[in-house]
């Protein structure tokens, strides 16, 4: 009987629907799961590097290497204490002030005033010289350069900045440029004339934050959104059986972990947490879960040359020797199953987020796995910002995360504030003399690949944190549109290679 | 204009319920607000001491609680509702531009809603007993037992995923409006209707309208004439009512159609720990629940000025 | 969540009701006597078997998690009811005693109670639950709390108009100079007037509840994963509809079925 009132309604909504469901016009539309915060870099930078409205210093590849930016060229002293950076040529900003040095500089030190990357580093000077820009450091690091190729130094005219530094505006260099910004969903904008590289193809573009995945998934589906970055696993299958959407699919250094508080009782002995590691099914959660074609042997993707070590022994799935472990750690099962070691139950709460919608299902899955074990886990899915703060007054048990070892370009940036600096993302109460002093020689100089391999190893067999896969970014492109690829460091959508179809 | 008067302590005690609720909420939260602000303002990736320390102090999180409640109820008064801790934006500009969007999708909603409920219940009504009011019968007895969300996803799974007749998210164009104003129209109309319905019937059985019909009026001017005032005084009654349900549904529909108003910006604002946002989307839609029904209560009273009927919320 | 209906409609059917109670009876036995039928954790994974179809250990077949999505649609038809019922009582016990307080009394109290009562009015019910929530987050106690709060108002106003009305009646008035006690009148005047509509409310009150609490585990904001709630069983499933339209539609379905049967139960007063 329901047909009535729908078709009722149907007819009623007709004068509404003027539009074809499938309407073509000049304008790409993204989707993405990104709110903007407002016109500030040092919160929302990420959506307008990637959109390419605005750009940074240098630029990676997509293979990790930096390239020329808006500087063409840098190098730095004998000694690794002053860097310059040669600026290009005759590059405009969008309200057609010139980007030179002085520009730079502001913006710099607008953006390293904030929180972020660019506040931790032993920089003593940011100055102006002719057609270039000088940093003086008080310490070497080799892996400056990298650092300003991350979002927050993302290069904005001066009149960008209000009197205290905070944002009022996004003028920047990139092939596009903002018309409208409606914080916190959406964002126009439109190719930029005065472009110094090549000019984009595409005259308009409108993005879209769309929080819910379920939801952007559909916009692909039906159409509605020709660009859409980030879907779960189940709408990848899905949309790789609709017609007129191709579905793009790129490892990249992100990798899904389980942070483990190394100081609890129960935790602070590596083979503790090589048991917890031995109980994990990873190539189930990759297959059925993530629908991957594999999960992490280890905790650096392949992605990451250097850090990434084929020779290095993989971490595997064998619960009856994760079983025995335990026993000789004193442990025995319970009358309800769970293992108790002077009256105490081997329990332990896992916190996530469901900002990743992946992690609250991994996170059930785990929990399942460690029951096996004999392990009892509460899941706890709030706030992300439970994590470092449960970090921080030491209360976190374990937490299931995504890390992202591309911040910056480099993952020398993550490795050493997450797993030598007490970096509220990584390592918890676990220090390793060893691996801090190879770290800081990394940093400093660039460090040979065998250094980078026995860091890789110290943490493979210490376990400070439990791998559990290496992440996929997924991207959904309409037919219409030709050119899409992703970016594996995330810093850009590629818009202005791409092309209508003919 | 005693009911006036009452409407307008309704709304006082509205504001100081709300404004409290929100300030013991700002301090009673589980956890640090200033990790979920900065978490709110700096994603998943870059939220950590560094960060959550400067929001501390900026913001000034940890002053006495006594004079705060009075410095915020005050500031209340004077319509200040701060500024969004997580973007920076008075709250007031935040609010404003995102009620336009709820705004026109309850506005379509409940035009839709009218246009499909109480001509059905009218003509239903004027034959109580016949097919159409017993098919009307079962219709909306079934619809007001489907949640507002799970009518969103019989829609989105049927018209956009399976016939990929409408898009299922977005905005901006006319065509989003359909599927998430037609979600809220159908639970209305299926209220509506029964009540045009019963409303029909009753007047389809008084004297007066058996008179006119006699005096050989025909049916379509008995209704115009007699008919349409007097089942108009009810149904915008219940119109009123049906404000809360609007805004409720407003929360969940936005939330699942990526609708970027005021009941997706509530969500968020609660997620984030933005409690001025908190405070005041929740004041906007509690004040203009009382504004509407206020109006309500005017519109009836001219249309029948004896005055027997009167909204109850 | 509505609030009270004005223009009440004919009594329906008694045909309605019965169908309504036997509706909720039949769900409610499918949730009790099911998993005894046919044992299984709604918990248990086995990831081989995600998205597989109906067996005789699972005859709803599987999620994407490879659990049973029977034994998970059971729990679920246990969890939310509950939470429900235990929001009503509590709202309806708040409301009866303050109503016949607010009627007995008048005055200031009755100012005072009628006042907050008409603002918590004023405030759409799920943003009361929200906030509520947004203290006591994804767990039954918010919900309990939340809900409680907003269902008591109802059962308050109900109570205050039928027992102010019942205390001037000339019965009433006789049985006080007869010296009989308050607990005495409430029990033999007061109560059986309003009993009746109690009941309706509560049953509405309920079906308002299992609707909220399902809403808001749809849009992720209620009860939180791995529990067994219906509202984010439909939206866990929903990406997998094309796979498993099966896993879908058993949440989605058990949800109507509930609802109807509780909404008809209701009977006429609601809207």
């Amino acid at each position: 009987m329901k047909h009535l009132p729908l078709t009722a309604a149907l007819l009623g909504a007709a004068p509404f629907a003027p539009l074809p469901a499938l309407a073509q016009d000049d304008t790409l539309n993204v989707a993405a799961q990104y709110e903007i915060k407002g016109p500030e870099a040092s919160t929302s930078g990420f959506v307008f590097t990637r959109m390419g409205l605005t750009e940074t210093l240098v630029n990676a590849d997509p293979d990790g290497r930096l390239t020329p930016g808006l500087a063409t060229d840098w190098s730095s002293s004998e000694d690794g204490l002053n860097w310059t950076f040669t600026l290009r040529e005759d590059v405009t900003f969008h309200d057609g002030t010139a980007m030179d040095a002085a520009a730079v500089v502001n913006a710099l030190e607008i953006a390293r005033a904030k929180p972020g990357p660019l506040n931790g580093l032993p920089i003593t000077g940011i100055t102006a010289a002719e057609g270039a820009v000088e940093i003086t450091l008080s310490e070497p690091m080799a892996a400056l350069p990298a650092y300003l190729a991350e979002f927050r130094a993302q290069i904005l005219a001066p009149a960008s900045y209000a009197e205290d530094g905070s944002g009022v505006a996004i003028i920047g260099t990139g092939p596009y440029m903002v018309t409208s910004m409606d914080a916190p969903l959406s964002l126009d904008a439109t190719a930029f004339d005065a472009y110094w590289g090549t000019a984009a193809h595409i005259p308009n573009v409108a993005y879209s934050g769309v929080s819910r995945v379920e939801t952007r998934a559909l916009m692909a589906e039906s159409g509605d959104a020709d660009f859409v970055f980030g879907l779960d696993p189940a709408s990848v299958a899905r949309l790789g059986m609709v017609d007129g959407v191709e579905v793009l699919s790129t490892a990249i250094p992100r990798t899904l972990l389980i942070k483990v508080n190394a100081g609890h009782p129960f935790l602070s002995d590596p083979r503790a947490r090589r048991a917890l590691s031995q109980a994990i099914d990873r190539e189930g959660i990759a297959k059925a879960v993530l629908r991957y074609p594999e999960g992490a042997d280890q905790l650096f993707p392949p992605s990451l040359a250097g850090w990434h070590d084929d020779a290095a022994a993989p971490l595997t799935y064998d619960v009856d020797a994760a079983r025995a472990t335990l026993a000789d750690l004193g442990w025995t099962p319970g009358p309800d199953g769970i293992l108790t070691r002077d009256g105490e139950r081997f329990a332990l709460t896992l916190t996530t987020y469901p900002d990743r919608p992946e992690l609250p299902l991994v996170a059930s899955v785990l929990e399942q796995q460690f029951r096996v074990l004999g392990v009892d886990v509460t899941i706890n899915s709030t706030n992300s910002s439970a994590i470092p703060a449960g970090h921080q007054d030491g209360s976190l048990d374990l937490a299931l995360i995504a890390r992202n070892f591309s911040l910056i370009p480099d993952p020398i940036g993550t490795v050493r504030s997450d797993y030598v600096g007490n970096g509220d993302w990584g390592a918890m109460n676990w220090n390793n003399e060893a691996f801090a002093t190879l770290v800081a020689h990394i940093a400093r100089d660039g460090g040979a690949p065998a250094d980078k391999a026995k860091a890789a190893a110290i943490l493979q067999d210490e376990l400070p944190v439990i791998p559990i896969a290496w992440y996929r970014q997924t991207l959904a492109v309409s037919n219409a549109v030709e050119g899409a690829i992703i970016d594996p460091f995330e810093r850009s959508f590629g818009l202005q290679d791409l092309r209508w179809a003919e | 204009m005693k009911a006036l008067t009452s409407r307008l302590v309704q709304a006082v005690v509205v504001a100081v319920l709300i404004g409290t609720a929100t300030f013991v909420m700002m301090r009673s939260l589980p956890g640090d607000a200033a990790w979920r602000i900065a978490a709110g303002r700096y994603g998943y990736d870059n939220v950590d001491a560094a960060a959550a320390e400067a929001v501390r102090s900026e913001l000034g999180l940890d002053g006495p609680a006594l004079p705060a409640l009075l410095q915020w109820l005050g500031d209340l008064l004077t319509l200040d509702f701060g500024t969004s801790l997580v973007s920076g934006q008075p709250v007031m500009h935040e609010i404003a531009h995102q009620l336009g969007a709820s705004a026109a999708l309850a506005g379509i909603a409940l035009l839709l809603s009218v246009l499909i409920g109480p001509p059905l219940g009218i003509l239903a009504g004027l034959r109580p007993g016949g097919v159409l009011d017993r098919c009307l019968l079962v219709v909306s007895t079934g619809l007001k037992a489907v949640p507002q969300f799970l009518l969103a996803l019989i829609l989105i799974v049927l018209l956009a995923v399976q016939l990929r007749l409408l898009p299922a998210a977005g905005h901006g164009e006319a065509r989003h409006f359909i599927l998430p104003s037609l979600t809220l129209a159908l639970g209305l109309a299926a209220v509506n209707a029964r009540i045009a319905r019963d409303a029909m019937a009753r007047i389809a059985d008084m004297p007066f309208w058996r008179f006119a019909e006699w005096k050989g009026l025909s049916r379509r001017e008995v209704l115009m004439r007699h008919g349409l005032r007097n089942v108009s005084v009810p149904l915008l009654t219940y119109l009123g009512l049906q404000f809360v349900t609007l805004v409720e549904g407003v929360v969940v529909i936005e939330a699942i159609f990526g609708w970027p108003g005021i009941g997706h910006a509530l969500v968020h604002a609660i997620f984030s720990r933005d409690v001025p946002m908190v405070q005041g989307t929740a004041l906007v839609l509690g004040l203009g629940f009382v504004l509407v029904n206020t109006c309500i209560d005017l519109i009836v009273r001219r249309i029948d000025p004896r005055g027997e009927t009167e909204a109850r919320a | 969540m509505s609030t009270a209906e004005l223009y009440t409609q004919p009594a329906r059917l008694p045909v309605a009701r019965s169908l309504g109670a036997s509706l909720v009876i039949l769900v409610a036995a499918v949730a009790l006597i099911g998993p005894l039928l046919i044992p299984g954790d709604p918990l248990a994974q086995s990831l081989l078997k995600a998205l597989s179809g109906p067996e005789a250990t699972a005859p709803l077949g599987y999620d994407h998690l490879g659990r049973s999505v029977f034994h998970r649609l059971c729990a679920a038809l246990m969890l939310s009811p509950l939470i429900a019922l235990a929001a009503v009582l509590t709202a309806g016990a708040a409301g009866l005693i303050l109503g016949t307080l607010s009627a007995a009394m008048g005055g200031w109290v009755d100012t005072v109670l009628t006042t907050l009562a008409d603002a918590l009015l004023a405030l759409p019910g799920l943003l009361l639950v929200l906030i509520v929530l947004a203290m006591v987050p994804g767990t039954a106690t918010g919900f309990w709390i939340g809900l409680s709060l907003v269902l008591w108002v109802e059962f308050y106003r109900l109570t205050r108009a039928a027992t102010r009305e019942v205390l001037v009646s000339p019965s009433v008035e006789a049985a006080r100079l007869l010296g009989f006690r308050a607990p005495y009148i409430f029990r033999t005047h007061v109560w059986p007037e309003i009993a009746p509509l109690m009941l309706t409310t509560a049953a509405f009150g309920i079906a308002t509840a299992i609707m909220a609490i399902a809403a808001l585990g749809f849009v992720h904001v209620g009860m939180r994963a791995p529990t067994p709630e219906l509202g984010l069983m439909m939206v866990e499933l929903l990406p997998y509809w094309r796979e498993a339209p099966l896993a879908l539609l058993s949440p989605a379905i058990a949800t109507f079925a509930l609802l109807l049967g509780l909404t008809l139960l209701a009977g006429s007063r609601e809207t």
